[in-house]
């Protein structure tokens, strides 16, 4: 195997399939998408009497030093759009920040941003492996392997690009405006680009297979979702179990599948986990129900959980790229 | 000692899975060799589905033979490190639309594995040789199918390859087009490069190639100077190259 060829071919790929994506209506569109995110921060202000909630503490502490339960009654607000819109604060103005941002983190690029991803990447792959467009690069004398990772990297620096343009204009829009500078928001970053590239590592791995677009976006988002259902599931039955050990409705059997498709399998609701964890907002919020149960039996790895998905994606590729090896063009 | 052949092929014989289970075999070529020496022209002619193609995919090692062996100049096809004295033109090429010709010429050239300075050095002079200079920063979305063939010819010259393998590279050409490919293969002739020619337009084959192979339904039926399958045995005239394929054709032995 000539490694420097393979390198300086993924390179290649890389910078080509920046290329292609620079080329793409939607690669504006999402620039469009993450800019409107940002003027939608840079209009946020806060308005209102001072916290209860002093720096550093977690909880609200009341005018008699004594801990407060209850909403903060300082009655300020959260404007967004200039004033056009107002918001109640929960607690306080860290507290929404830290909710604005899970919001963004979570649902709009973790859910609709992967989700359109997913869509829009689902053609580069298998247009790339065409025979008509494949047959000449495939007479070059770079390993063909390379040409795969070097596509799959260039996807992921597109998607690592439109990651850090609106994770890093929304947190330095609202840092701007509210003086909340919450260093862990930016580390949704690598944790949304990971999350993508496990679940792209299925549709390179269909993309090799069938060569269709369609096959690859609806395959991926069916293996987010199913990843997602097992993930949850585990979390589900190990909350049950631990509220009612006796009362559990499924046969150990199938809580023993769950189990192991759970460590088998990427882990998208416990990227979202530490996408909490990130923004705090589990620290205000606690988060779902069964999730809050699994951290406090301290069954929730997120090293494991990191490793176990990377791993299961890097599977993924090196399957993919031996079969592409091993295809007749 | 015998030279080093640029290409050989030895009791090669490929056969692709078929049917609905795949369980049939259906045979693309069988037990064919011939050898491609250094500095000739090689012509490859044949009706449909003779296996001309698969012949190619094999050199260039975008499949593997199911039964003998195959080398590129004195190494087996699998050490893919001898692509690099290969250019390579395929009959329907379709390139990134969203590249620019220069731009495709440099992304080839890379993948080549020339130096990036002589690709930019390369890229003026080959986007002139196939008269498309006026247009090297124009995307290929906008380009003829004509154009992206020459643009085609020009990527497969980008590495100065001692072998040039060309599948129908006239498809979609106008004549100067393909005077041009003639005029690229004959200048790969003077500075004793080979040029592996696939084509089903005979006069070309006649004009431009030194030894032929003829294949008809996946067998090898002559391998040969051209001058000698032009030459008829039983009356000791010349005849076309037409005429000799024809019969070449139609005598298929059993």
């Amino acid at each position: 195997m000539n490694l420097p060829a393979a390198l300086f071919a993924v390179r290649c790929l890389v910078r080509d399939t920046f290329r292609q994506a620079l080329a793409s209506r939607v690669f504006w569109l999402m620039l469009v998408v993450s800019g409107l995110c940002i003027a939608l921060c840079l209009s946020v202000h806060i308005e209102g009497v001072q916290s209860l909630r002093r720096p550093g503490e977690t909880e609200l502490i009341g005018p008699d030093d004594k801990p407060y339960t209850g909403s903060d009654p300082s009655h300020g607000q959260m404007t967004l759009a200039f004033g056009a819109v107002r918001l109640g604060l929960f607690r306080d103005a860290e507290t929404q920040v830290h909710f604005l941002q899970s919001v963004l983190a979570q649902w709009v690029a973790g859910a609709a941003g992967t989700l359109l991803v997913l869509i829009w990447t689902a053609g580069f792959l298998p247009e790339f492996l065409q025979p008509s467009a494949a047959t000449v690069l495939l007479a070059k004398p770079v390993p063909r392997w390379s040409l795969l990772v070097g596509k799959f990297l260039g996807v992921l620096t597109f998607v690592g690009f439109q990651a850090v343009v609106f994770v890093g204009g929304t947190w330095l829009a609202l840092g701007l405006r509210t003086g909340v500078w919450l260093p862990g928001y930016l580390l949704t970053i690598p944790l949304l680009l990971l999350n993508f590239a496990v679940i792209y590592s299925f549709a390179a791995l269909l993309a090799v297979s069938t060569r269709s677009t369609v096959a690859c976006a609806f395959g991926a988002i069916l293996f987010w979702a199913l990843c997602g259902g097992v993930n949850y599931a585990r979390h589900a039955a190990l909350a049950q179990a631990s509220v009612a050990p006796e009362a559990s409705p499924y046969p150990p059997v199938f809580l023993g599948a769950v189990e192991a498709g759970y460590w088998l399998l990427p882990k998208p609701a416990d990227m979202g986990i530490l996408v909490q964890q990130a923004v705090e907002t589990n620290k205000h919020f606690g988060g779902r129900p069964e999730f809050r149960a699994v951290l406090e039996q301290g069954a929730f790895h997120p090293e494991l959980a990191l490793f176990t998905s990377v791993l299961f994606g890097v599977a993924l590729l090196a399957v993919a790229a031996r079969q592409l090896a091993r295809t007749d063009y | 000692m015998a030279q080093t052949a640029v290409a050989e092929f030895e009791k090669v014989s490929k056969e692709y899975p078929a049917g609905l289970l795949r369980r049939h075999v259906r045979r693309a070529v069988a037990d064919v060799s011939f050898r491609i020496e250094a500095g000739e022209v090689f012509g490859l002619v044949g009706p449909n589905r003779a296996g001309k193609t698969t012949l190619v995919k094999i050199l260039l090692s975008l499949c593997r033979p199911t039964r003998g062996r195959v080398s590129r100049f004195g190494r087996p096809v699998a050490d893919r490190a001898s692509l690099a004295r290969v250019g390579y033109v395929h009959e329907k090429p379709a390139f990134p639309r969203y590249l620019t010709a220069a731009g495709l010429l440099e992304y080839y050239g890379a993948l080549a594995l020339v130096p990036y300075e002589a690709v930019l050095r390369r890229v003026p002079q080959l986007l002139e040789l196939v008269g498309l200079a006026d247009r090297a920063g124009e995307p290929i979305a906008r380009f003829s199918k004509g154009m992206v063939q020459r643009l085609g010819v020009a990527q497969a010259l980008i590495n100065d390859p001692d072998l040039l393998v060309l599948d129908e590279p006239n498809e979609g050409l106008d004549l100067t087009g393909r005077r041009l490919v003639a005029d690229i293969v004959r200048q790969q002739r003077q500075r004793g490069r080979t040029t592996l020619l696939v084509s089903h337009v005979l006069p070309e084959v006649e004009q431009l190639c030194d030894r032929l192979a003829v294949l008809v339904e996946g067998r090898l039926v002559y391998a040969g100077p051209v001058a000698a399958l032009k030459h008829d045995p039983r009356t000791g005239t010349e005849r076309s190259l037409e005429q000799a394929l024809q019969e070449l054709y139609e005598n298929l032995p059993p």
